[in-house]
């Protein structure tokens, strides 16, 4: 019975340390702008309202008090940010599955020279700092012509996307039951086997892959932030970085980060009952 | 290989189609067919923008009067070792490293032995510790920025509903990286949660039967039961917590901007300032090869002292 009570307080206080920051925030969108006026902001808005997601999305919006809140002057780089950022994200999950399925089922299930080199470039890949590269980067953009475009973004973020999943599904493929060695028996080709057997038995764990491969493009700033800031080629952070020096709007900046949560939140759910199942833990052994 | 014939022979008479075809890659062959592309795009889009650095750091770049790039071999190096600011930015980054992984290791374990149990609505727990790897760093930046300022602050609000009209500031000096731990291991803790909790469930059942047999207190049952077996998966993510925290950048840049004045200024945020404010390329890519020895270095001396240990055992 204690311990009952000891986890049930221990549940509560893990709920409240996750949501805090997030509640802080996100109810800066729900404030009226006389609410913010005052000092300090009240804990609970007490009239919650929806003005800020209209305007980031540059519409007017009558409050009740009939105070006209108007549309935000970033609406149109929010709705080019996000329409990039969809773009971006999935064509980085894409790109990441295709070249990572392959590459980490033969790194998890055939034995063959230079292994450990290979499997140790990977993981330097991983190690790297992305200040360290993003002179050069851009520098090499720059010289191809890749600087403010979509597919340069796509190109740097996959550098990071491929060793990180290929290293978790690489412990994840060895887990799996080697169902193909008795398909192989049967004559199926390697890439049949791979294709309509091992992939069809990995779905969880190549589901979890793809969500972590489009989450990471769908957040990444750094390399947004000096690749394509201030092209025609922004995403949503860097779209989102604009309220913060142009022109302060509290309510509009926290709504707009409120839509940023939005879709990961709702892969959420399913993270938690997918990942548990996956073993990421050691590649080399 | 005289026996192929029979052995093909011997195949196709028992159904197996490979004999019509040719002979099959080996699985070297097979491995480096899907490897080698991948290897060339690793080589194009790591290795090229990693040589390209080490250019740099053994140039001066000048920008101011056209662009200009004099060798000067391994001078910006040296000059590195004189930085004052880059002594302190190590030092922040040590502390900040030491900080972040110590308690994003242990608000883990605790969410992974939580979520181990069964919980009134179990489902949403979950999902809602789930959450701050679902915000973005940035996004995790501007949040603890504004629970931490004075204007904004939850310390503030509170002060106020308490009745002490005095804003409450912790974005000072004082204290600012330790906020800075704070919001950094509020986004990695969930990550180090579900892959200890992916661990827990591999625990048989009966072992914890068996320890109550033995009347373990529940400290020695955790000791002796619980932790053994998640004691590698500790070691990993010791290892992928540190990396990622020395590689931090957009969190900071977001949160502080490495201030106040340069309190919170970690390796990284000092090579972004070098190369983009002050635009002196060269000797931005010598400190972020300091950078790179640092955070090498640093997992190596883990692996040393933790790892192999856990490897063999």
């Amino acid at each position: 019975m204690k311990s009952r009570r000891f986890l049930t307080i221990a549940a509560l206080v893990a709920v409240i340390w996750s949501l805090l920051p997030i509640y802080w925030f996100c109810r800066m969108a729900f404030l009226t702008p006389t609410e913010i006026q005052r000092f300090p902001w009240p804990l609970i808005p007490h009239a919650p309202n929806l003005a800020s997601f209209f305007n980031i999305f540059g519409f007017n919006y009558r409050l009740a008090s009939g105070i006209v809140s108007p549309a935000s002057g970033q609406a149109g780089q929010i709705i080019n940010g996000l329409e990039d950022s969809l773009i971006v994200s999935t064509a980085v999950m894409v790109l990441t599955l295709a070249i990572v399925l392959p590459l980490s089922y033969v790194f998890a299930r055939i034995e063959f020279a230079f292994k450990n080199v290979l499997l140790f470039a990977i993981l330097l890949a991983v190690a790297l700092p992305p200040v360290s590269t993003l002179i050069p980067f851009y520098t090499m953009y720059i010289r191809v012509g890749l600087a403010g475009t979509l597919t340069g973004l796509v190109i740097v973020d996959l550098t990071i996307t491929v060793p990180f999943v290929a290293w978790m599904l690489i412990g994840y493929f060895r887990n799996l039951p080697p169902i193909e060695r008795l398909a192989r028996v049967d004559g199926y080709g390697r890439l049949a086997a791979f294709g309509q057997l091992v992939l069809p038995l990995a779905r969880s764990g190549v589901a979890v892959a793809a969500v972590i491969a489009f989450l990471f493009a769908w957040n990444e700033y750094t390399y947004a932030l000096v690749l394509v800031n201030g092209t025609t080629a922004n995403t949503l952070p860097t779209a989102i970085s604009g309220f913060l020096y142009q022109y302060p709007e509290p309510g509009n900046l926290a709504a707009a980060v409120l839509v940023t949560i939005v879709p990961p939140a709702m892969v959420a759910y399913f993270l938690q009952r997918h990942i548990g199942e996956m073993n990421l833990v050691d590649p080399l052994r | 290989m005289a026996s192929e014939p029979a052995l093909r022979l011997g195949a196709r008479r028992l159904g197996i189609s490979f004999g019509r075809r040719r002979r099959e890659l080996s699985d070297t062959q097979f491995a480096l067919a899907i490897g080698a592309p991948v290897l060339a795009f690793l080589v194009l889009v790591v290795a090229y923008p990693l040589g390209y650095a080490v250019w740099m750091s053994l140039h001066r770049i000048i920008f101011f009067g056209g662009y200009r790039a004099v060798f000067v071999g391994l001078s910006n190096f040296q000059k590195v070792l004189a930085d004052q600011d880059f002594w302190w930015s190590t030092w922040v980054t040590v502390r900040i490293t030491a900080e972040v992984v110590v308690l994003t290791m242990l608000v883990g374990l605790g969410f992974a032995l939580v979520l181990n149990r069964r919980v009134p609505a179990g489902g949403v727990v979950r999902t809602v510790i789930c959450l701050p790897w679902c915000v973005s760093t940035y996004g995790a930046g501007l949040m603890f920025a504004y629970l931490a300022r004075g204007q904004t602050g939850l310390g503030t609000s509170l002060a106020y509903a308490v009745g002490i009209t005095h804003p409450v500031d912790l974005m000072t000096s004082d204290v600012v990286i330790e906020v800075l731990a704070v919001g950094a291991a509020w986004t990695m803790a969930p990550l180090v949660a579900f892959f200890l909790l992916a661990n827990l469930k591999t625990i048989p059942r009966r072992l914890y039967d068996l320890a109550a047999l033995d009347q373990l207190s529940p400290l020695e049952t955790f000791w002796n039961v619980t932790l053994p077996p998640l004691r590698y998966t500790l070691f990993v993510f010791t290892s992928i917590v540190t990396v990622l925290t020395m590689k931090l950048f957009d969190f900071i840049f977001v949160m502080t901007g490495g201030g106040p004045g340069e309190t919170s200024a970690t390796l990284t945020y000092e090579v972004y300032k070098i190369s983009f404010k002050n635009l002196d390329l060269g000797y931005g890519a010598a400190m972020s090869f300091y950078l790179l020895f640092l955070i090498i270095g640093t997992t190596f001396l883990l692996y040393l002292v933790w790892g192999r240990r856990e490897v063999t055992r």
